[in-house]
């Protein structure tokens, strides 16, 4: 085989949006042999609602796309996966007071898990998708770093895909920023150029979480705001529907503003206190994901998508990672993940498990 | 290479001579068949002479063919036609768990109209037992519809049976012979029928029309409101050549069809026994003998319809499966569940289709690729590793 001219069998899994339209059309441009796969999560909007990520029309622009690239498109079907391995865990997360990040594991398990499986299995080399992040090769091993777009970056979401696949993953839009992009739709008249964003969880309905969790069975009913010593300051809407580190508003309260510190889902009571009570000086995760072979010493933790990153010492013992900040961080939340990185490269990292005190 | 079709009971290419029989009513004779004036009259004369031709096909009176825009108007039409039509005498419908969606979606329509609807099970090969239309029957029930052969597994039904019996209990009957009309040899008198619906694009004629048998003396209610055509059963200006092409092709089928049958059945025992000799854990899903002389549908152990679909597509190979993602859902196939497949079998399901195109050697093809695709796919299945570790080489 002539490698000047070597082409890659290469999927694209293809959303209907801006990102994976142009990744899919990067692709093409560089001469690989391309098929666009919309993966059906079962989860579309109902009629007359807001349209999410596998919705028809979703699948159409998908369609759309790949017709004018002239590559084939394919639909496949992955609602048994998105139930198993991420609707049910973040019900059961939920249940238990925690807030899961499913983006996260829908990473792992079915777009870099069952879809690269299958797809490898049908021959093809690589999987690619239209996320902000950057693969690159470190002594022979593939290496996750951050993207050029550092404001859409994605490498928070992609933190917890198995090591052993990235060197079958490829990244086209790592080089580019978001404005790039829209402007390489535009150019090419990609139908989906100026679609907004979606940054909704794909399965939860437009009624929010509580018609979600309920039609789940979880009980989302009122209870009690206590403080820190358990004295009762007022009622809640139920313990799902808080986050730790929000703000907790209480009819008639006056003093200074309450955050939500901690949830107890077995007595359905949210725990509420000042600001400063937020702030802790490190945490402990468990579910341990590495993407480098040792981890350093030193590293910038993100404890939240948002979160913009704060320098830490790290030590791993066993499955526990414990994370310690050079300054105290506010609201480190059970159920999140826990990133690290190191000069922008992805170390790995975990789900947190606790803060410290 | 040529991409190879073996998905025609999904559609079929027009033929040549179809093709040249309706150029001409698309410029030259371009009248309405409704105007009075020569150029109307030039293209009446066509829909009647394609009338009297599909008719013949039949074996039915010209006066009993209405033309449609294909075989899911003329199930709409002839269940909800007839439901209507006889509201005040009953509200019953009996009909089977494996109809086509244009049969099975009218029904669930009038379920919320107010009718009663009976969906009779099928055997584990598909078959319908006239028996059971018989006990299904009320003094309250209108119609008994029964797909003549499945479009998924190939079944064919025992229509000229069950019409003895709705003939004898004075309740009428259609059927949607979608996949037979053109395929298999037979006329509405021998099948007892008092409708029966047809489709162009089944047998090489052009998609977007179709026929309804309507038998003389059934009332039905008309559901396109508008001209006089069709003898005020269904208004619409005609599509003269869409009805030409129709006619043609039935005529044509009519005429192929003994040869055709013959080469297209040995095609498809050569591929139904090359896949039983190549591939393990393989069932052939509808009835060994009684099926459509084109029709293949296996359901491969351990593999996913989807991903195969797929794989074959992308080996230049079109056929169709059981389970594949719609737009929004995907439902497992109703025919393959009704037969007792379970949800996992059904994903596992691959329909082939063969027609008048297809050549000896893309048999050999499939034969040659499918085996290869099912190793791979098999490869990634834990399941049926252990399976095969279990039963040791060659299992």
């Amino acid at each position: 085989m002539n490698t000047a001219t070597m082409k890659d069998k290469v999927v694209i899994a293809i959303s209907g949006g801006v990102d994976s339209s142009v990744a899919a059309l990067l692709l093409k441009e560089q001469g690989h042999e391309v098929v666009g796969i919309t993966m059906c999560l079962g989860v579309a909007a109902e009629e007359g609602g807001r349209t999410k990520c596998c919705g028809p029309r979703e699948i159409e622009d998908a369609r759309r796309v790949c017709q004018m690239l002239e590559i084939p498109h394919y639909t496949m079907d992955f609602s048994g996966d998105l139930e198993e391995h991420i609707v049910k865990p973040f019900v059961d997360e939920y249940a238990r007071g925690r807030t899961p990040n499913p983006c996260v594991a829908c990473n792992r398990h079915i777009k870099f898990g069952t879809l690269l499986d299958k797809v490898t299995a049908m021959g093809f080399d690589f999987i690619a998708t239209g996320h902000y992040a950057r693969l690159e090769k470190k002594a022979g091993r593939s290496i996750l770093s951050l993207s050029k777009e550092t404001r859409k970056d994605q490498t928070y979401f992609l933190h917890a895909i198995k090591r052993e696949t990235l060197d079958r993953i490829r990244f086209p839009l790592a080089g580019l920023m978001k404005e790039d992009v829209r402007q390489i739709a535009r150019k090419h008249r990609l139908p989906v150029s100026d679609k907004q964003e979606s940054q909704d969880i794909c399965f939860i309905p437009d009624e929010g979480y509580g018609a979600f969790l309920r039609s789940r069975s979880i009980d989302v009913k009122p209870g009690e705001f206590v403080d820190r010593e358990g004295e009762v300051l007022g009622l809640h809407r139920g313990f799902p529907l808080y986050t730790l580190g929000q703000r907790a508003r209480l009819g008639g309260w006056s003093g200074d503003p309450l955050y939500v510190l901690g949830i107890d889902a077995r007595r359905n009571r949210v725990v509420v206190g000042g600001k400063a009570d937020l702030m802790a000086p490190g945490l402990v995760a468990d579910r341990v994901n590495l993407l480098v072979d040792d981890l350093p010493a030193r590293a910038i933790a993100k404890i939240r998508y948002a979160h913009r990153g704060s320098a830490c010492t790290v030590s791993l013992d066993g499955d526990l990672l414990r994370v310690v900040f050079d300054e105290p961080q506010e609201a480190i939340t059970p159920g999140q993940y826990v990133v690290l990185y190191d000069d922008g490269v992805v170390l790995g990292g975990g789900v947190i498990r606790e803060a410290l005190n | 290479m040529k991409a190879i079709y073996l998905d025609y009971a999904a559609t079929t290419p027009v033929d040549p001579e179809v093709i040249e029989a309706m150029h001409p009513y698309f410029r030259e004779t371009f009248g309405n068949p409704s105007s009075i004036h020569s150029f109307g009259q030039q293209a009446r004369s066509a829909v009647e002479d394609a009338r009297e031709k599909v008719a013949s096909s039949l074996g039915a009176k010209p006066a009993e063919i209405v033309f449609t825009c294909g075989g899911t108007e003329s199930d709409n039409f002839a269940i909800k036609g007839i439901a209507y039509a006889n509201r005040r005498k009953g509200n019953h419908i009996v009909t089977t768990a494996i109809e086509h969606h244009a049969v099975l979606e009218p029904c669930h329509f009038l379920e919320r109209e107010g009718f009663e609807v009976t969906f009779l099970p099928v055997d584990s090969q598909g078959l319908v037992d006239p028996h059971d239309v018989a006990k299904a029957i009320t003094e309250k029930t209108v119609l008994v519809s029964v797909m003549h052969a499945n479009n998924e597994i190939g079944t064919l039904q025992p229509i000229a049976e069950i019409g003895k019996i709705t003939r004898e209990r004075g309740v009428c009957f259609h059927t949607d012979a979608v996949q037979t009309f053109g395929h298999i040899p037979f006329t509405v008198g021998e099948l007892n029928v008092d409708l029966l619906s047809l489709s162009a694009h089944k047998l090489y004629g052009p998609k977007g029309v179709g026929a309804l048998y309507v038998r003389q003396g059934t009332r039905l209610e008309p559901h396109m409101h508008g001209g006089e055509q069709e003898g005020k059963r269904r208004a619409s200006t005609h599509n003269v050549p869409g009805i030409v092409g129709l006619a043609k092709a039935a005529e044509l089928a009519e005429r192929l069809m003994p040869g055709e049958t013959e080469r297209i059945t040995a095609l498809r025992n050569k591929l139904i026994r090359g896949l039983f000799d190549r591939v393990d854990r393989v069932r052939l899903n509808g009835h060994p003998e009684r099926r459509l002389a084109n029709n293949v549908n296996i359901s491969i152990e351990y593999c996913e319809g989807e991903a195969m679909i797929l794989s074959l597509d992308l080996m230049g190979i079109a056929c169709s499966t059981g389970s594949a993602c719609s737009s929004t859902s995907v439902e497992p196939s109703h025919v393959l569940r009704a037969i007792g497949l379970s949800v996992e079998e059904t994903r596992g399901s691959l329909r082939f289709s063969l027609g008048r195109y297809t050549e000896d050697r893309e048999i050999d093809q499939v034969l040659e690729v499918l085996p290869k695709i099912v190793k791979r796919l098999r490869a990634m299945s834990p399941a049926y590793r252990s399976i095969s570790a279990g039963k040791g080489a060659g299992g």
